[in-house]
């Protein structure tokens, strides 16, 4: 699988401005990401024949409007992908593979989100079919809740705590203080996380991701036609998804763990990586736990040390590796992940400026929380 | 625009409602019947309790039906909701919501709130009895859960 992954690249990447509120529509959004992403490629719209995005129903920016709305006539390969977080490693792999597969040539992936979606709250909800029918009656529905569930019963069998989220919610926020497209720039103390309100306890405010309006997308090619274009080409070095449970939040068998114990051990058997490799760490973090749960699973520590682990500087500059170099969803801004990719293309081109990680080589990002999600590992050309 | 003449419900006053389906509404009728029944494999080796239900067994694709259950479990997990997040319960901030592991097998869950007890008092792997409950909006039966 390595040997096909390489026969694409990473050469574009674009984003909009991340703000609270934008009063602009997501295709607006999108266009301008997907620009930018070719403009910082060296490639025009006329150059594009393949769309790819990902959504949970709400958007009206599907991949074939995206691509019209920057002047593609006649899109070939378009795929809209369903689902959060959990489903951005496969959207950019279904890139990589259209590419690799000779489907396409140039493909733009992308995620959008505005004003009209969010997920922390749901006050106007009446009816709810599926899994939900069971939960929702009982005021339990939304993402907040649950994996507030998962990090209580972490709390009981690990010893974890409060401190220890905040201590990653603290690392991010001081990271996303370096990063002038950060919405969440002002560092946080211990008091500061910890007399924050509560959302759904055990979380509180700080340990949820900041919701923002704002697009970003990628741009893939193959790696011949990479040669020619302005940025050093970033590869995939191998990708892996793990869809366990059925994916409900509710019947997930080991709520100590997420998705990740499935994809892990799949990631570092197709890179022959393993944690101690990587430069730097896109973890998934729409909530602090998140990236505690999947910390563990990927290996870069024991059950229960990701608190002493970011309190003693492991996870940031100068330290085992960089989590999050850009303050994550949790402090940069929630684009579903989709900025992950943004920023671990920017860390291997070695041009993410005053948050450079030293000889950044390869980096991870985790997508997904949870009972699903995935995760790839970037490599620069050195690394093949 | 003439004023209604209809007292106004606010929709975020009441829980959201379930969306019963030809899966799921053998656990609704039961609730409205006063029983708590799950959906249960009828393959006497395999048994299984599947939850969501289906009409048959994802291990053995045997039929499926809905069958009684103690309604005794403990407390997997619990979030206590401080914050107005969910329509519904929103003059009783803060709620205690469940996840229940039933004791008719390792792994059977349902989300429940948990009801007469202080929040900070609740804690994982207590020992729970589910007793059905009205829902507001007057036409569904809900499982709550207390300590036993």
């Amino acid at each position: 699988m390595k040997q096909v992954l390489q026969d694409a690249a990473v050469v574009g990447i674009g984003r909009t401005n991340y703000m609270r509120k934008s009063g602009r529509t997501p295709t607006s959004l999108a266009a301008e990401a997907c620009r930018a992403a070719l403009a910082d490629a060296g490639l025009s719209p006329a150059d594009v024949d393949g769309f790819t995005c990902f959504d949970t129903g709400s958007s009206s920016a599907t991949a074939s409007a995206v691509a019209h709305a920057i002047g593609v006539d006649d899109l070939g390969w378009c795929l809209n992908v369903y689902g959060g977080g959990n489903i951005v490693t496969t959207t950019v792999m279904g890139a990589v593979t259209a590419v690799t597969s000779g489907q396409a040539e140039v493909v733009v992936a992308y995620r959008v989100l505005a004003s009209d979606t969010r997920y922390g709250k749901n006050l106007g909800v009446v009816e709810v079919p599926g899994e939900n029918q069971f939960a929702g009656p009982h005021g339990y529905l939304v993402p907040p809740q649950w994996f507030a569930m998962f990090a209580q019963r972490h709390q009981h069998e690990y010893g974890s705590t409060g401190e220890d989220l905040g201590a990653i919610a603290i690392q991010e926020r001081l990271h996303a203080s370096r990063n002038p497209h950060a919405v969440g720039k002002d560092p946080i103390t211990l008091d500061d996380y910890l007399n924050s309100r509560w959302i759904a306890e055990p979380f509180r405010l700080f340990d949820c991701c900041y919701e923002v309006d704002g697009a970003v997308a990628i741009v893939i090619t193959t790696s011949q036609r990479a040669k020619d274009l302005p940025h050093p080409p970033v590869y995939v070095l191998g990708a892996a998804d793990s869809n366990r449970d059925g994916g409900s939040v509710v019947q997930y068998s080991d709520m100590t763990t997420m998705f990740s114990a499935g994809t892990a051990p799949k990631l570092w058997e197709r890179t022959g990586l393993q944690a101690r490799d990587i430069d730097v760490a896109c973890m998934y973090d729409c909530f602090t736990f998140t990236v505690m749960a999947t910390f563990e699973d990927f290996g870069f520590c024991e059950k229960g040390e990701v608190g002493d682990y970011f309190r003693a500087g492991r996870a940031t500059f100068g330290g085992d590796v960089v989590v999050n170099p850009h303050g994550g969803l949790l402090s940069e801004g929630y684009i579903h992940g989709m900025n992950h990719h943004y920023e671990a293309v920017l860390q291997l081109r070695n041009e993410a400026g005053h948050r450079q990680v030293a000889n950044a080589q390869t980096a991870l990002v985790t997508s997904g929380a949870g009972p699903f999600g995935g995760a790839l590992v970037y490599g620069t050309a050195a690394t093949l | 625009m003439s004023p209604s003449t209809q007292p106004t419900v606010l929709p975020q006053s009441l829980p959201p409602q379930p969306v019963p389906d030809a899966d799921t509404q053998g656990f609704w009728a039961a609730t409205a019947s006063g029983t708590l029944a799950m959906c249960h494999c009828t393959d006497p080796t395999c048994g299984l309790w599947m939850m969501p239900p289906l009409d048959a067994c994802r291990k053995c694709a045997a039929p499926t039906r809905f069958d009684e259950v103690s309604g005794a479990g403990t407390i997997y997990t619990f979030i206590i909701q401080r914050q107005a997040a969910v329509s519904g319960y929103l003059d009783n901030l803060p709620y205690v919501v469940g996840i229940i592991e039933l004791d008719e097998q390792r792994g059977l869950r349902l989300p429940g709130r948990i009801l007469d007890i202080a929040p900070e008092d609740v804690v994982c792997d207590m020992r729970v009895q589910a007793t059905l409950e009205s829902l507001p909006g007057g036409d569904y039966v809900v499982p709550v859960f207390r300590k036993q």
